[in-house]
C-alpha cells in the first residue's frame, strides 16, 4: 500500500496546563505530517481590554494564566509604569521580584514532580506515586507551598494576585513576616538541591539532539534574574526588548488557537534552558557550583534539558530570594506605594516568565488601555516544540502507538507548555 | 463499606485556575481514600473523559462549539454537575465584552488569519446544561473545595452565601476601601467567602467572585455611590461587567439609576 497515511492522535495532552493534542500521520515511507493542535478556546484579552481603565485591565491579563499570573501581572504592570513614566523604588522593584520568585518555585515544582517526574518513574499521575514516593511528594508539596506563600504574602494570593498596583504594592508584609520567609527559603534549599540531583539522573532523549536558537531577557544588573531589558540570543545577536517586532515574526496557523513565532525566520526556543545557556556566566554561589559541574546535562541541543535547567533554578532563585529580601530589609521601614500620575505612553516590558520570555507592550491614552501587544513564551515555543514532537516521531514511527504516544507527549511536556497562555495573545 | 466516589475534573476555555486551586489542597491525598478520580487530564494521563462519575467539576467557559458538545456529554454521565470558578459560572473575564461581535475580537487578535476549530463567544455552563452547584471565585478559595465536595460526599447539599464581602471586610475591622479611601470596591455587590481577601491589602473588590444572587445584589444602590463619586454610566457598567457580564439584573439596574440624570 502506498501513501496510505494513519493517523496517531492524542486528543488531549495530559499533564499539562491547557488543552491541546498530537497529531501524527504516518505513512509507508515515513512520518507525513505531525500537528500539535491547540484546541483551548480562544480568550481575547487584547482585544477585550481595549479601551478599558488601565488598573482594571491590570486585574484581568493574570488571568491568561494561573501557573504564572504572578508573572502576567508583574510583567504588565511594569509596562503599564513605563508607559506612564514611572520608576518604582529600588526595594519595591526588589520585593517585586521576590514574588515573581515564588511564582517561579511553585511553577517549577509543580512541573517537575507532578508533570514530568510521573513518566520516568512509570506512573500515570502523580495522585498514584503518594505511597511509593512519600519523600519526593512531601518535596513537591513543601517547594510549591513555599512558592505559594510567597505569592499569598507578597501578593494576596497564590492564583491572580491583586497586591500589585501603580507605585508599589496595596499593603506589604512586617519585617517578621519577610524574615520568616528568608528562613523557609534557607530550610528549602537542601531540598532543592535534592530535586537538582534526582533530575540530573532522568535520561535526556538523544532523539531530539540538534541545533537550537535559544533566546532569553538579558538580566538587568548583571545577575541572573527575571527582569530586563534586551533580549539576547544563542547566535550572539542582541537587541533592545522594544524591537522585538522587528526580529520575531507571529503569524497564525490553521490547526491552533495559539499562534506561531519565529525568530528571522526559523523556530527558536524559550525557557529555563534558553536562560542558562544564554546567561549561566551571571549565576552565582551553589547554583553556579551545580552548574559548573553537570555543564556536560545542561546541553542547548537538547529540550530535555529543560527539566534539570528548572531544578537548577530552584536552588538559584532560592538563593537569589534570600538576597534581595536583605536589599529591602535594609531600608526597612519600606513604604508600599508612590503616588503615581497616569500620563500618556507607550512602555514594553519583557521578563522572564517560568516558561520563558514574556512581552507586553502597552500604550495608555487618557488613563486607558489603546493598544495591548502580549506574547507568551509558550506561544514563542510552539514551532519549535512541534519541530522536536516531528524528530522524535520520525525515530519512532514504527513502535506500538501507545509508545509513540508516550514519547510525543513526553517532549511536550519538557517544554512546560502553559497552552492557556499561548491562546488569545498578541494583535497584528 | 461504601465505594469510592468518582469525581471528574473537566476543562473548557479557562486559565487553570481552579484545577490549580484543587492540585493545591494538601488534604486532596487523604481525600483519596474517599473518591477515585477518573477523569483529570492535568494531572494524569489515565483520565477517560467518557467515564461515568458521581461528581463532575467544571473548569472553563464554553468558547469553543466542540466544548458545547463536550459539556453536553458531561452531562450525561455525571450525577451531579458542579461548575467551577468564574468561567464555569459567570463566563469568566473573557466575557467582559460579550456584546461586541466575535468577529471584531477576532479580528482583533487573529487578523484575517482562520483556524479549523469553531470559536464563540464564553458563555457559562449552565448556559447548555442543568448545573446543580456551583462554586465561585477567580480562582476559588480551597475551602470552598472542601466545603462543596465534603458535603456532597455525605449526601448532603452545600449552602450558598447569601451575603457580601463587606460583611467579612466588617468583621475585619478593615477601613472601608469604597467611604474612606473612595475607591471603586465591588464589595458590596459581591458574593463573601474569599475573608474579604483584597480589601484587607487595601485593594478595591474586582468582584471575582460573583454578584450575589437571590436578587439581593444591589447594583442600584452601588451604582448610585459609584455615581456621586465622579464615575460614569459607561465606567460604572465596565467595572461591574467584570465579572458579571451574564448577569441579567445588572444593566437594567444600573440604567435606573441613571434615568433623567444628565451626564
Amino acid at each position: 500500500m502506498n501513501n496510505v497515511y494513519i493517523p496517531i492522535t492524542v486528543d488531549h495532552i495530559a499533564r499539562v496546563e491547557g488543552k491541546g493534542g498530537v497529531e501524527i500521520l504516518v505513512g509507508d515511507d515515513g512520518v507525513k505530517e505531525v500537528r500539535l493542535n491547540i484546541i483551548e478556546g480562544p480568550r481575547f484579552f487584547e482585544a477585550i481590554t481595549l479601551g478599558k481603565k488601565l488598573d482594571e485591565a491590570l486585574a484581568v491579563y493574570p488571568r491568561i494564566c494561573s501557573f504564572c499570573s504572578a508573572a502576567h501581572k508583574l510583567t504588565a504592570v511594569e509596562a503599564a509604569e513605563k508607559a506612564i513614566g514611572f520608576t518604582p523604588r529600588e526595594e519595591i522593584q526588589a520585593l517585586r521580584e521576590v514574588l515573581y520568585i515564588g511564582d517561579m518555585i511553585e511553577s517549577h515544582a509543580l512541573h517537575l514532580y507532578l508533570l514530568v517526574l510521573p513518566d520516568y518513574l512509570g506512573y500515570s499521575g502523580p495522585l498514584h506515586m503518594v505511597d511509593e514516593y512519600k519523600k519526593e511528594i512531601g518535596i513537591a508539596l513543601d517547594l510549591k507551598n513555599l512558592g505559594s506563600w510567597i505569592m499569598e504574602v507578597l501578593g494576596s494570593r497564590a492564583i491572580h494576585q491583586e497586591n500589585v498596583v501603580f507605585g508599589g504594592f496595596g499593603k506589604l508584609p512586617g519585617k517578621a513576616t519577610l524574615e520568616l520567609m528568608k528562613k523557609r527559603l534557607q530550610e528549602a534549599l537542601p531540598k532543592a538541591e535534592y530535586t537538582f540531583e534526582l533530575f540530573s539522573k532522568l535520561e535526556q532523549y538523544k532523539e531530539v539532539e540538534g541545533p537550537i536558537t535559544h533566546l532569553a531577557v538579558k538580566p538587568r544588573g548583571d545577575v541572573y534574574g527575571i527582569y530586563g531589558d534586551y533580549i539576547s540570543a544563542s547566535d550572539g545577536n542582541e537587541f533592545p526588548s522594544e524591537d522585538y517586532k522587528e526580529h520575531i515574526k507571529e503569524f497564525v496557523v490553521e490547526h491552533s488557537f495559539a499562534k506561531h513565532s519565529h525568530y528571522h525566520g526559523k523556530p527558536f526556543m524559550v525557557g529555563a534552558i534558553s536562560r542558562v545557556v544564554n546567561h549561566a556566566d551571571k549565576l552565582y554561589g551553589k547554583a553556579k557550583e551545580l552548574y559548573e559541574s553537570h555543564r556536560n546535562l545542561l546541553r542547548p541541543t537538547n529540550p530535555f534539558a529543560n527539566n534539570l535547567a528548572q531544578a537548577l533554578e530552584l536552588v538559584y532563585f532560592a538563593e537569589r530570594a534570600i538576597d534581595l529580601i536583605d536589599e529591602a530589609l535594609a531600608k526597612w521601614p519600606i513604604r508600599p506605594r508612590d503616588e503615581v500620575e497616569i500620563k500618556d505612553g507607550f512602555g514594553v516590558s519583557t521578563t522572564e516568565a517560568p516558561r520563558g520570555i514574556l512581552i507586553y507592550a502597552l500604550e495608555v491614552k487618557d488613563g486607558k488601555v489603546a493598544y495591548a501587544d502580549i506574547i507568551t513564551p509558550t506561544a514563542f515555543n510552539l514551532a519549535m516544540l512541534e519541530e522536536h514532537v516531528r524528530m522524535m516521531a520520525e525515530k519512532h514511527y514504527k513502535d506500538e502507538p501507545e509508545r509513540l504516544k508516550y514519547l510525543t507527549e513526553m517532549v511536550v511536556r519538557a517544554y512546560d507548555p502553559c497552552i492557556s497562555c499561548s491562546v488569545h495573545v498578541a494583535r497584528l | 463499606m461504601r465505594r469510592k466516589a468518582k469525581i471528574g475534573f473537566y476543562a473548557l476555555t479557562s486559565c487553570y485556575g481552579c484545577q490549580l486551586q484543587f492540585a493545591m489542597i494538601d488534604e486532596l491525598v487523604q481525600a483519596l481514600e474517599k473518591i477515585r478520580i477518573e477523569c483529570w487530564f492535568m494531572l494524569d494521563r489515565e483520565s477517560n473523559e467518557n467515564a461515568k462519575v458521581d461528581i463532575a467539576l467544571i473548569e472553563g467557559s464554553v468558547s469553543t462549539e466542540e466544548e458545547v458538545e463536550l459539556v453536553k456529554k458531561i452531562r450525561e454521565n455525571a450525577k451531579i454537575v458542579v461548575a467551577v470558578g468564574s468561567c464555569a459560572v459567570q463566563g469568566g473575564v473573557q466575557s467582559w465584552e460579550k456584546d461586541k461581535p466575535l468577529e471584531e475580537l477576532w479580528k482583533t487578535v487573529y487578523g484575517d488569519g482562520k483556524v479549523k476549530f469553531k470559536p464563540k463567544m464564553a458563555e457559562p455552563v449552565s448556559k447548555y446544561i442543568k448545573v446543580d452547584y456551583n462554586i465561585y471565585g477567580c480562582p476559588p478559595e480551597k475551602k470552598d473545595f472542601i466545603y462543596a465536595l465534603g458535603t456532597l460526599l455525605i449526601d448532603s447539599w452545600p449552602e450558598d452565601i447569601d451575603y457580601p464581602v463587606c460583611l467579612e471586610c466588617r468583621l475585619k475591622g478593615n477601613p472601608c476601601v469604597l467611604i474612606e479611601k473612595g475607591e471603586p470596591c465591588l464589595g458590596p455587590i459581591t458574593r463573601a467567602g474569599c475573608d474579604a481577601r483584597c480589601p484587607s491589602y487595601g485593594i478595591a473588590c474586582i468582584g471575582c467572585r460573583g454578584a450575589i444572587g437571590y436578587d439581593v445584589a444591589w447594583f442600584d444602590s452601588l451604582a448610585r455611590t459609584f455615581r456621586e463619586k465622579g464615575l460614569t454610566k459607561e465606567e460604572i457598567l465596565e467595572r461591574m461587567k467584570i465579572f458579571n457580564a451574564h448577569n441579567p439584573k445588572l444593566e437594567e439596574m444600573v440604567e435606573k439609576v441613571f434615568q433623567g440624570v444628565e451626564e
